[in-house]
C-alpha cells in the first residue's frame, strides 16, 4: 500500500484534495451522529430554571447535578429496573448461545440424516411468521407469561434462525471433520465433542452472536410493552418508555423507603428525564469501544443475510 | 468423489460397534440409533422453542378468520370467513397504513442505498486509516441505542415548550411538532438515516475493501481522475452487492420498524396519517383498541404478502447469485 502511494504521489494531486474532502465530510457525519447525545447530556446537567427560561441547548446555561442527585435518591427504584435488565441480558444471552449452538451442531454433522428436514424447518420459520397478534395470543392465552420474568426472556429473542445457520456454517467451514473423527476414535460421545471441541473452537462466531443477543436484550422494550404491566418487572427501557408517556410516572413509582428522602427534593422534571436516558445508554457507551470491532464483523456477516 | 469415500470409511472407523454392524441389520439400526440419539436430544430445546415461538403462532393466523371471544376460548370461537378482512379494508386506516409502509420503505431503500454507498466511498478515501478507524465506530453508534432512547433524543429536539428546534429557530411561534402530521415524513426519514447510515455503509465498505488495488493503480497510470476511478471501477464492482441488497430488501417492504413509527412519534394519535404503518396498526388494534379481529386481519395480511415477497426476492437472488440465496 505505502509503496504504491509513494510511487504515484506526484501524479495524484486531485487525489489529495479528494482525501481531504472525504475526511471533512466524514468528520462532520461523526459529529452529526454524536451531537444528539451531547444535547441529552447537556439537558441532564442543566438547572430546571435555565431549561424553563432558555429551553434545551447544547451547552448547559446553568450547570447543575440536581437531576443525578434526584436519581441517586431514587436509586432503589431505578436500581431495580437496572437489575432486571442486567439479569435478563445475562441469562438471556447465555441461554441463547447454548440453544443456538446445541441446535447448530447436529445440523452440521453430515452423518445426521434428518439435518436437511430440520434446516428446512428453520428456513420456513425465517420466511413466514404468524405476526404479532397470533404470537401475543399464544404467549398470553396459552402460556400465560404476562407479568412474569419469562415475558422478558423468551418471546422472539431466545433463539434466532439466522444465527443457527451462521453457527452451522461456521462449524462446517472452520472445524475440520478430521478433528471430530479423531475424537470419535478416542471414544468421545456427541455431547463431549460439542462441549470440548465445537464450542471452544467456535469462540469468534459465538462472541459475535452473543454480543448482538446481549445488545438486543439490553435494548428490548417491546416485550415489556406487550406483556408487562407490573412496575416491579420493568426493565430500564420500559421504565424509560413509561417516563416518556408521563413524566409524573417518575414521582409515582417511588418506593416507600425513598419517599422520605425525595419529599425534601425539588423535582427536576426535564433534566431528570434526560438523566435517566443517559444512565440507560451509559453501559453501552462504556463497553462499546471494546466490542465495536466484533460488532462490525457481525454486521458484515449478518448484513447480507438478515 | 474421494470426499464421499473418506466419509464412509470414517463412519465405519468411528463406530465402536463396527463388528456388530457386520453381523446383522438389527444391531446396525441400534448402533445408528445410539449415535444419533444424542443429536436428537440436542435439538429438543430448540425445537420446543421453535414450536412455541414460531410454529404455534403460524396456526394463529386462523384467528383472522374467527370472531374471537376469549370467554369461550379461541378454539370454540365461531368462524366468520373473510369478514375481518372486509371490515379492515373498508376502513380508511387500511389504505393509510399500506401507503405509509410502502412509501417509507421505498424512500428508505433507495435513498438509503445512495447514502450508504456515498459514506462507504468517503470512508475508503480517507488516507489516514487511524482517523477512519475512529470515525467508523462513531457513525455506527446510533444503531446501538433502542427506539426508546431514540424517542428521548427526538423529544429533546422537538418538544414544543423546551425543544432545541423551537427555542432556537422558532422562538416566537413554536411549532407543535407532535400534533402536526405533515412534518413527520421528514422527521422520520432524518431520524431513520441518523440511526442506520453508519451501519448500512459497513457492508459496502467491506466490498470496497475487497477490490483489487491494482485496478486503481492501472487506472492511475492511464491518467484516470478519482471521479473516473470511482465511476468506472468502484461502482461497477459494487453493483452485485447493490443488486443483492436491493432484492433482499424487497422481501421486507411490507414490514416496518415498530420502534421508529410508534415510539419516536410518542404514539401520538394526531400523527396517524403520516406515521401509521402496518406494524403500528396491528399493535394499536390489538392492545389499545382490543379489536382482535382487525388486528389479526392486518397481521395475517402482512405475514402472507411478506411470505410471497420473500419467496420472490429469494428467487431473484438465486438467479443472480446462488451463494447468497437463503434457499
Amino acid at each position: 500500500m505505502d509503496q504504491i502511494r509513494k510511487s504515484t504521489a506526484p501524479t495524484i494531486k486531485d487525489e489529495r484534495a479528494f482525501h481531504n474532502v472525504a475526511l471533512v465530510l466524514m468528520i462532520l457525519l461523526a459529529l452529526y451522529c454524536l451531537a444528539p447525545f451531547f444535547l441529552m447530556l447537556s439537558v441532564s446537567l442543566s438547572t430546571e430554571h435555565s431549561l424553563s427560561t432558555g429551553g434545551y441547548s447544547f451547552w448547559p446555561r446553568e450547570f447543575s447535578f440536581a437531576a443525578y442527585d434526584y436519581l441517586w435518591a431514587k436509586r432503589f427504584t431505578i436500581g431495580r429496573a437496572y437489575g432486571i435488565t442486567i439479569f435478563v441480558t445475562v441469562v438471556g444471552t447465555i441461554t441463547n448461545l447454548l440453544l443456538t449452538s446445541l441446535f447448530a451442531y447436529p445440523l452440521s454433522r453430515k452423518d445426521f440424516k434428518p439435518r436437511n428436514v430440520i434446516a428446512f424447518i428453520i428456513f420456513f420459520s425465517l420466511m413466514f411468521n404468524g405476526g404479532l397478534t397470533a404470537s401475543y395470543i399464544v404467549w398470553t392465552r396459552l402460556f400465560h407469561i404476562k407479568n412474569t420474568i419469562w415475558a422478558l426472556l423468551i418471546p422472539g429473542s431466545l433463539m434466532g434462525g439466522m444465527n443457527i445457520l451462521l453457527v452451522r456454517n461456521y462449524f462446517n467451514a472452520n472445524i475440520p471433520y478430521s478433528i471430530i473423527e479423531a475424537a470419535q476414535i478416542d471414544g468421545a460421545g456427541v455431547f463431549r465433542i460439542y462441549w470440548r471441541i465445537m464450542l471452544p473452537l467456535s469462540k469468534p462466531v459465538l462472541t459475535t452472536i452473543g454480543l448482538f443477543a446481549a445488545l438486543g436484550y439490553w435494548n428490548n422494550w417491546t416485550n415489556g410493552l406487550y406483556y408487562i404491566s407490573d412496575t416491579k418487572l420493568y426493565t430500564i427501557q420500559v421504565y424509560l418508555k413509561k417516563l416518556m408517556d408521563s413524566i409524573a410516572f417518575l414521582k409515582s413509582s417511588d418506593i416507600a423507603s425513598e419517599s422520605a428522602a425525595l419529599a425534601y427534593k425539588a423535582f427536576p422534571m426535564e433534566s431528570a428525564r434526560m438523566a435517566i436516558a443517559i444512565i440507560a445508554i451509559l453501559p453501552i457507551l462504556l463497553v462499546y469501544p471494546f466490542i465495536q470491532k466484533e460488532l462490525v464483523k457481525g454486521l458484515v456477516i449478518g448484513g447480507v443475510k438478515g | 468423489m474421494p470426499k464421499i469415500r473418506s466419509e464412509k470409511s470414517s463412519e465405519g472407523h468411528s463406530s465402536q460397534y463396527e463388528n456388530i454392524l457386520k453381523k446383522n441389520k438389527k444391531s446396525k439400526r441400534l448402533a445408528e440409533f445410539k449415535k444419533t440419539f444424542p443429536m436428537y436430544l440436542m435439538l429438543i430445546p430448540g425445537v420446543i422453542y421453535l414450536v412455541c415461538n414460531n410454529y404455534l403462532p403460524m396456526f394463529g393466523i386462523l384467528i383472522a378468520f374467527k370472531k374471537v371471544n376469549f370467554s369461550i376460548g379461541v378454539l370454540k370461537s365461531p368462524w366468520v370467513g373473510f369478514s375481518n378482512f372486509r371490515f379492515l379494508f373498508e376502513t380508511k386506516d387500511a389504505w393509510i397504513m399500506i401507503r405509509n409502509t410502502l412509501a417509507y420503505n421505498a424512500v428508505f431503500i433507495i435513498l438509503g442505498m445512495a447514502i450508504a454507498i456515498f459514506v462507504a466511498l468517503c470512508m475508503a478515501e480517507i488516507s489516514n486509516r487511524g482517523i477512519a478507524k475512529i470515525i467508523q465506530p462513531i457513525i455506527c453508534f446510533p444503531s446501538m441505542v433502542s427506539a426508546v432512547i431514540l424517542s428521548f433524543i427526538v423529544y429533546a429536539f422537538l418538544s414544543t415548550t423546551y425543544g432545541f428546534v423551537n427555542r432556537t429557530f422558532f422562538p416566537d411561534s413554536p411549532i407543535n411538532w407532535y400534533a402536526t402530521a405533515k412534518y413527520w415524513p421528514f422527521i422520520l426519514t432524518i431520524v431513520h438515516f441518523w440511526q442506520v447510515t453508519g451501519q448500512s455503509s459497513i457492508i459496502y465498505m467491506a466490498s470496497i475493501g475487497g477490490i483489487d488495488k491494482e485496478l486503481y493503480e492501472a487506472a492511475r497510470i492511464d491518467g484516470a481522475s478519482k471521479f473516473k476511478q470511482i465511476w468506472h471501477i468502484t461502482l461497477p464492482l459494487l453493483k452485485p452487492m447493490m443488486t443483492l441488497m436491493l432484492l433482499l430488501s424487497i422481501g421486507r417492504i411490507f414490514n416496518s420498524d415498530f420502534g421508529l413509527f410508534y415510539q419516536v412519534p410518542l404514539g401520538s394519535g394526531l400523527l396517524y396519517n403520516t406515521t401509521q404503518t402496518i406494524d403500528t396498526y396491528v399493535y394499536r388494534a390489538l392492545l389499545e383498541l382490543n379489536n382482535v379481529g382487525m388486528s389479526s386481519a392486518a397481521s395475517v395480511f402482512q405475514a402472507i404478502i411478506g411470505f410471497l415477497l420473500v419467496i420472490l426476492s429469494n428467487a431473484l437472488v438465486r438467479k443472480i447469485d446462488k451463494e447468497n440465496a437463503l434457499f
